[in-house]
């Protein structure tokens, strides 16, 4: 142990200690949090720190009324009937071309993350109109929450919003100017890998029967209204003409979903909701209180400078696992803490590029018990109580995706002259192209293999 | 049935007490003193130059030397970012001592007078540090945020459309440094900004001054950030400083980093502009435990270290980076500013009894008033 290191790293084993303990004894999560906070501060002599535990509690606070507010909205859009329609419509158009559609659905998903920069948000609203989707394709509940979950991931990457992204370049002064090429060329080719291995040989063509829907006046126009109303806003907010923010949208959306397809009453719905999302919204409370503490007591910057001082020839396993074991806590939290210094200890190299990179690990991270908001709402959706199987089924594409954001870091110079040349929007978007025609011709081969 | 009601009495309870502590330590923040100096002339609110921050916690004070006679001008900004404390100690120092001879100088200590109300979530800053004075007392200062508080702005946007054309992190619209040249009818802090703005046209302003701090591994460090109109007055001033031993980096203002001071006031009005920044660990990503003391003496060990590994970009080691040497550096960069400006122009500036830097160093408490907050 280098000196260097203590009294924080006792610091640390204090509070780890205490939130194993506590969650083991089967305190709740976001409680076990806040006590192994106070834990800390004690040990660092901050023996009334109200103060600090409050701010701390506060660090998430737009976070959790996005989670509550979209919660609620996809609870009125399943009750509304827009869940099974939007999903059979999708479905059926493409029911013999199993592969192409299971790409299609993944871009599909990933459009609200795009959108919105959230992966929660993504998860909630075009992952839970897919989930009916993937399941006729005959995919375990696990799969599929863990496809909606990486494509949750890739969507808030994936241009032109990109929170993580930005977090790191405002760290630094780099304006977020540039970002698409490479930040395509980071998510797209990795969704499509990544739904496709998730998925293996349990990918079937469509079971129609799956998509038997009971009583929703399905012809009417109407029950789309509140995704389209949401998209208009959501749209509408990031070019700037109507600003209401993500969480009076998702109300209002859902709002609207009582009155189209099946009457719904919204209170009922909301209540509902929020009990569904409280365990998720405690641990948000309780890991700003965590971090609040660990960075005053100076674990924090230990854990930092600790990963930073790396040797440079293992600085990248370092990042590769540091950013997205952080990001457990926060997505965002990571980028700033951990995405700023390492942009800065690689500077040299193509920053945009390594900026985007970095943003992906940090995207990561909301697949990281114990917070995992993709993992844990993905879980939700798809009805498995046991989030960890949805994990483990997403493990092959989380390790391929960091394996690759590392990648392009070390390669950031020659990652840069391709996503700056002039050719990249051609090779990128003729690759996508050949691949649908593969898909398609793969489709048909298969289809016919399995009937002769 | 009974336990349940006396637990559930127990838990309100705790809640009350919680959230009564909670706010009693929030509020403490809000004090506004009014500050004083032998020099001032007039003390004024900011929104004497803009009315639609009358009334609201972004308005600010602005202390005027009116030296009476004809001359040149300059807008010393301090707390454009409540975190970094070198900046306003440094506007509170130059407030109290300074004499002005020739022309006007406006000094604006809290210049976001709301994020000195509070401090960043997650970020375990103190509220207040405190520093000694010479007859054995102390006075506070309260340490805030980058950002404006809450309370005055929120939500912010996902996305900050900056009116340039530029997109920013919906967060950045409550970071005065990227509001310029703000707007009368957008969110509080493009107000503000706006306000500044309209002093500066309004009292023909031909030098403004924003001071910052920024993280020992930031590479924009110990410099002079100027708008390309200001070239000349960073270059020499530069030069003086470099004859005194004091190294400082220029950095000309990009151009595509838009919402900055010294790229929008440089734009949209006659002033020259420059920001200067001074390393501040307090502030950074590699310190560790964070307290007043940090912020004081600057010592971080993990920085010590960082400085030992090569990764910053500022000269760094276990004598730290101590507030009165960040005052120091402010506040004798800002003379010699005003000195370059005074050879190339006839509109001149004098000012008597800007403190030295030998004597900041030694002694910052003795050019400090005693006095309330
Ligand atoms: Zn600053």
């Amino acid at each position: 142990m280098r000196e260097i290191y203590t009294p924080e790293v006792f610091y640390f084993i204090l509070m780890l200690g205490t939130f194993i303990f506590l969650a083991a004894i089967k305190i709740p999560i976001g409680v076990s949090l806040m006590f192994s906070a106070l834990a800390g501060a004690i040990a660092f002599g901050e023996f009334f720190p109200v103060r600090h535990l409050v701010e701390g509690a506060f660090g998430y606070i737009d976070t959790m009324l996005i989670i509550a507010t979209a919660m609620i909205f996809m609870a009125s859009i399943k009750h509304s009937g827009l869940l099974d329609t939007l999903a059979k419509k999708m479905a059926l158009g493409l029911k013999n071309q199993p592969t192409l559609l299971l790409v299609l659905m993944t871009f599909f998903i990933m459009i609200a993350g795009m959108i919105t920069g959230s992966s929660t948000a993504t998860v909630l609203t075009t992952g839970a109109i897919s989930y009916p989707v993937l399941k006729s394709m005959n995919l375990s509940k696990k799969k599929a929450g863990a496809i909606i979950a990486m494509a949750g991931i890739y969507g808030m990457i994936a241009p032109p919003v990109n929170l993580p992204a930005m977090i790191i370049g405002q760290g630094v002064d780099m304006p977020y100017i540039g970002f698409t090429p490479p930040l395509l060329l980071l998510t797209f080719p990795l969704a499509i890998v990544s739904s496709l291995v998730i998925a293996g040989n349990q990918l079937k063509p469509v079971n129609v029967d799956e998509l038997a829907i009971e009583d929703i006046p399905s012809s009417n126009f109407a029950i789309y209204l509140p995704a389209i109303v949401m998209i208009i806003l959501m749209v509408l907010e990031n070019v700037g003409i109507l600003s209401l923010g993500l969480p009076l949208i998702f109300i209002i959306s859902a709002i609207l979903a009582t009155f189209t397809g099946r009457k719904g009453n919204i209170f009922k719905t909301s209540v509902e909701a929020m009990r569904d999302s409280l365990g998720i919204l405690s641990i948000l409370a309780g890991v700003g209180m965590f971090i609040q503490i660990m960075t005053l007591n100076g674990v924090r910057g230990m854990i930092v400078g600790f990963l930073n001082g790396l040797p440079s020839e293992i600085l990248l396993i370092g990042i590769a696992i540091g950013i997205p074991l952080f990001g457990a806590v926060s997505s965002y939290g990571s980028a700033s803490v951990l995405g700023v210094p390492f942009l800065l200890a690689f500077l040299g190299g193509n920053d945009i590029v390594v900026c985007s990179a970095l943003s992906l690990l940090a995207g990561l991270g909301d697949m990281v018990p114990p917070t995992a908001l993709a993992g844990i709402f993905a879980a939700h959706i798809v009805g498995e109580k046991n989030y960890f199987k949805v994990w483990v089924a997403g493990l092959p594409s989380f390790f391929i995706t960091m394996v690759y954001a590392t990648f392009v870091i070390a390669n950031s110079k020659s990652f840069g002259k391709f996503v700056e040349g002039n050719s990249f929007y051609p090779v990128f978007f003729i690759g996508l192209a050949i691949l649908f025609v593969l898909f398609i011709i793969f489709d048909k081969f298969k289809i016919r293999r399995q009937t002769t | 049935m009974k336990r349940r009601i006396l637990a559930f009495i127990f838990y309100i309870l705790g809640v009350i007490a919680v959230c009564i502590i909670a706010t009693v330590s929030f509020i403490s923040m809000k004090i506004n003193p009014v500050l004083n100096g032998p020099g001032v002339t007039e003390t004024v609110k900011l929104s004497n130059w803009f009315e639609g921050i009358k009334n609201t916690n972004m308005d600010t004070n602005v202390y005027v030397f009116d030296s009476g006679v004809e001359g040149g001008s300059i807008l010393i900004l301090g707390g454009t970012h409540a975190n970094e404390p070198a900046g306003i100690l440094s506007a509170i120092v130059m407030l109290e001592n300074i004499k002005v001879e020739t022309g006007k100088v406006f000094i604006i200590p809290y210049a976001n007078n709301s994020a000195i109300s509070h401090n960043d979530a997650m970020e375990g800053a103190p509220e207040f540090y405190h520093i000694d004075l010479p007859d054995g007392s102390t006075r506070d200062f309260r340490f805030g945020s980058r950002r404006t508080n809450p309370t005055d702005q929120w939500p912010d946007p996902t996305l900050y459309n900056h009116q340039s054309g530029s997109t920013l992190g919906g967060g950045e619209v409550s970071n005065l440094n990227r509001c310029y040249p703000g707007d009368p009818d957008g969110y509080p802090t493009e107000k503000l900004a706006y306000a500044i703005v309209q002093l500066i046209k309004n009292e023909k302003v031909d030098i403004v001054i924003d001071m910052h701090e920024s993280s020992p591994e930031y590479p924009v460090n110990d410099a002079i950030v100027f708008h390309q109109n200001a070239a000349e007055l960073a270059i020499t001033a530069q030069m003086m400083l470099e004859m005194d031993n004091i190294q400082i980096r220029l950095e000309e203002s990009p151009v595509n980093l838009r919402g900055l001071s010294h790229r929008e006031i440089g734009d949209s009005t006659d002033a020259m502009v420059l920001l200067l920044e001074v390393a501040n660990p307090s502030q950074g990503r590699l310190r560790g435990k964070t307290d007043e003391d940090l912020v004081v003496t600057g010592l971080d060990k993990f920085y010590v270290q960082a400085a030992k590994e090569g990764k910053l970009y500022a000269p760094y080691d276990e004598n730290g980076y101590p507030i009165s040497l960040r005052v120091a550096r402010h506040i004798t960069t800002i003379d010699y500013i005003i000195q370059s400006w005074n050879m190339m122009s006839e509109k001149q500036i004098l000012i008597d009894d800007i403190p030295s830097y030998e004597n900041l160093i030694n002694d910052i408490g003795s050019f400090l008033i005693e006095h309330e907050g």
